[in-house]
């Protein structure tokens, strides 16, 4: 046993420092043409990393102060379905802007009829010639405003029961007939959210990804990401302050004189300490090719409200000026260049979502009862009806 | 890195498991009123006598297995997860003391027998009021000829009763602070009674000394004291996570197996996301374990936050976790039939001893204090 992540003379580094040396200021497109937006994907695209050298590019990465693109919907959830799914040509089209950034994809997934219960969906996909043809309405879709490339999920067989009837497809967000409305969130930043009108719009019948009726199978394999990082855990899913920062601030204010307020922050540290510890668990297993333990799974069930803690701290020790709107808890606190991310009250204004967005705490609960401990499974009394006979018995 | 155990590391675990689920039974204990005279305490320790346990962080050169605090884990978690009711550690916590603190001289003397199973130790260094961390009013030593005499009292001695030596903390009165001393616990002046301790799979006692001979460590309190209580804390720690770990299974199975309004009660919700809850709590639990093994083993600049990180969350983890195990179970798991109590009034000893989860979370701010001043 050993909890060193791999050393810094590890002789693996040597060729992504150096390759980071000569190219000091990389662009997005350079990092992806290098293969370290997605190591572990077969060449032209990766390296085929396996999940030590993906640790050590993330963390040269991190050293040499790149940024990689903001695509997370195609890196780290959705464009792994081209090289396993697609065809030559989608490949060919999508690939490469997706992975370098310049064009942005969002998930059309939820609707307004229920989030949790995805498999239900109402957007229908109509073959008409050689197009699709799609009526629908989805939600809660990140990024939809900046997006070029939309992944849909919509239900092409109504007649099948939920899980069977539905199809994936790639949609031009600039097609005629998709509107956009932003969501303005609790926290009142620039939207995250938005939500999508599809009426009539026409898809080509080429950019249907995969096979009619994969769309659950595509579905349900992009909302498990793979990819190997150095996750940490702390607010807005680990993107935000860490309980790290949190004892750093509170010491600066003197906020930790107080002793209950100092109790709960050792209790928030150490599990930070502990959940930080579980997620580097999971990547040694799969450095030393064992299949990760059940702590993958649980992770986000546990890092979630951890994050909701650390804001809650910070916010609870500001007292009546935590009220005021971007009111800094912590004088000298660490910010990011423009990542809004790196704002403690954002994140505390944010942080409702994070115990709702990809799967709220129950369903996850669910999941980790029935499959970590094979406790009986919710029954879904429309699972095996046609969808169609579902609906109109629901209605 | 590899955060994983190695195949001896669990072959050692599995080997352990296997021999105390056939051996270890609780049966006696599950009779109301039971105390821990019931438990089987001595014929389990000639079982595990068998098998070396007690030798295994003993050095070689005092005829143990000078293994590391990861192969402990493996024993120690799987004594608590069985409860095993045994002065195991006890003599572990004595073994500790004098494999540090002691002289060549006084290893020699005792940590042979130990090994080989024929002496049991007890380390004594709480005070009434339950803290260990010093100094110590209640006990004294002043020099007498070429060596000590005690006098006073201690609390909460794991195993006292059962030890043959005994590390005492006391005040030196000549050195001005407090001092281990190794002291025979078959002299007349050494009185050991046992508390009617709650956790009844556990042996605890108070000593009375009276005048009684002893001999000074090697080591003094300060440069002993924080290495031992990083291992006792970590000890408990490993016992609890384990502990956890038994409670879920226990209470899993129970959820899949009892019936109410014509499906089993795991299919409810309110039990299932209690159940996760418990499952997530246990993993952290466990691999806080498993850091602060190898901290410790690597004697690591962060072991003491390590062993006081995993005891503040694993002990808090086990009374949660067997509090809810009594719950799901429902009325039949309040009775004392059930082995449900046993397990939540180990977790609540293991919760108090050496410093509670709070007073370890008040060391763990300091450390991280420190460390960012």
């Amino acid at each position: 046993m050993d909890f060193e992540l791999p050393a810094e003379d590890h002789p693996r580094r040597k060729p992504i420092r150096d390759w980071f040396e000569s190219n000091p200021r990389p662009t997005p497109r350079q990092l992806a043409e290098a293969g370290f937006i997605v190591p572990h994907w077969p060449r032209p695209w990766g390296l085929e990393a396996d999940a030590e050298l993906q640790l050590i590019i993330d963390q040269e990465m991190k050293r040499a102060g790149a940024f990689p693109p903001r695509n997370p919907v195609a890196i780290n959830n959705c464009a792994q379905s081209l090289l396993s799914h697609g065809t030559e040509a989608q490949r060919q089209r999508f690939l490469g802007p997706a992975l370098s950034g310049e064009e942005t994809w969002c998930m059309l997934f939820s609707e307004p009829s229920g989030g949790s219960d995805l498999s239900n969906l109402r957007t229908l996909a109509r073959r008409e010639g050689d197009h699709y043809v799609v009526r629908g309405h989805k939600i809660w879709t990140s990024l939809a405003h900046k997006a070029k490339v939309g992944v849909l999920v919509a239900r092409t067989a109504p007649d099948l029961p939920k899980h069977k009837g539905l199809s994936q497809f790639l949609v031009d967000m600039d097609t005629p007939g998709i509107r956009i409305r932003p969501i303005i969130d609790m926290s009142g930043h620039e939207n995250e959210y938005n939500e999508v009108f599809l009426e009539d719009v026409r898809i080509p019948a080429d950019r249907l990804l995969g096979k009619e009726g994969e769309g659950w199978l595509l579905s349900t394999t992009q909302l498990q990401t793979e990819r190997v990082a150095l996750s940490r855990p702390g607010a807005i899913w680990g993107h935000g302050p860490s309980a790290r920062e949190l004892v750093e601030g509170l010491a600066e204010i003197g906020a930790l004189d107080d002793g209950a307020l100092r109790d709960e922050a050792a209790d928030v540290y150490i599990e930070g300490e502990i959940l930080r510890l579980l997620a580097y668990r999971s990547l040694s297993d799969r450095m030393n090719a064992r299949t990760p333990g059940p702590e993958g799974a649980i992770h986000k069930m546990l890092a979630a409200p951890h994050g909701q803690r650390v804001v809650e701290l910070a916010k609870r020790a500001q007292g009546p000026r935590g009220m005021i709107a971007g009111e800094k808890p912590f004088p000298t606190q660490l910010e990011h260049g423009d990542d809004p991310y790196s704002d403690w009250d954002y994140a505390f204004w944010f942080s409702p979502a994070v115990t709702l967005g990809v799967g709220t705490q129950e369903i996850l609960k669910n999941v980790v009862a029935e499959r970590m401990l094979g406790l009986p499974r919710e029954l879904d009394p429309t699972a095996q009806l046609p969808w169609s006979e579902a609906r109109r018995k629901a209605s | 890195m590899d955060f994983s155990l190695n195949e001896d590391n669990l072959l050692l675990r599995e080997s352990a498991r296997t021999f105390l689920e056939k051996e270890i039974s609780l049966a006696r204990l599950q009779v109301p009123g039971a105390t821990v005279t019931d438990a089987g305490y001595a014929a389990n320790w000639s079982k595990i006598v068998g098998l070396g346990w007690q030798g295994l962080v003993i050095d070689e050169a005092y005829d143990g297995l000078g293994l590391s605090c990861i192969e402990l884990a493996m024993i120690l978690g799987e004594m608590g997860r069985t409860l095993a009711p045994s002065p195991f550690l006890g003599t572990l916590f004595g073994t500790w003391a004098l494999q540090k603190g002691g002289s060549d001289e006084q290893k020699k003397t005792i940590l042979p027998g130990v090994a080989a199973g024929t002496t049991k130790l007890a380390l004594a260094v709480a005070e009434s009021s339950g803290t260990a961390d010093g100094p110590c009013r209640e006990a004294r030593a002043h020099r007498h000829g070429g060596g000590y005499r005690l006098t006073g009292a201690k609390s909460f001695v794991i195993d006292g009763a059962a030890a043959d030596w005994l590390v005492v903390a006391a005040h030196d009165d000549a050195a001005g602070r407090r001092e281990f001393f190794l002291v025979d616990a078959g002299q007349a002046g050494v009185q050991a009674d046992l508390l009617a301790w709650r956790d009844v799979t556990r042996e605890v006692c108070d000593l009375r000394l009276k005048d009684a001979e002893g001999e000074r460590l090697a080591l003094q309190d300060d440069e002993l004291w924080p290495w031992l209580r990083d291992r006792i804390l970590f000890a408990l720690a490993t016992e609890s996570a384990a502990g956890t770990q038994r409670v879920l299974e226990m209470t899993t199975d129970y959820a899949k197996e009892r019936v109410a309004f014509g499906k089993p009660i795991g299919g409810y919700q309110a039990i299932k996301h209690s159940l996760a809850d418990m499952l997530g709590r246990a993993e952290c639990s466990t691999v806080g374990v498993l850091y602060a093994a190898w901290a410790l083993s690597e004697e690591h600049p962060r072991a003491s936050l390590a062993a006081a990180m995993a005891k503040a969350f694993a002990c808090e983890a086990y009374v949660a976790a067997a509090h809810r195990s009594i719950q799901i179970f429902g009325a039949i798991g309040f009775t004392w039939e059930m082995v449900n109590h046993l397990y939540y009034k180990r977790a609540r000893a293991n919760a108090e001893l050496f410093g509670s989860p709070r007073t370890q979370r008040a060391r763990v701010i300091e450390m991280v204090e420190k460390k960012a001043a």
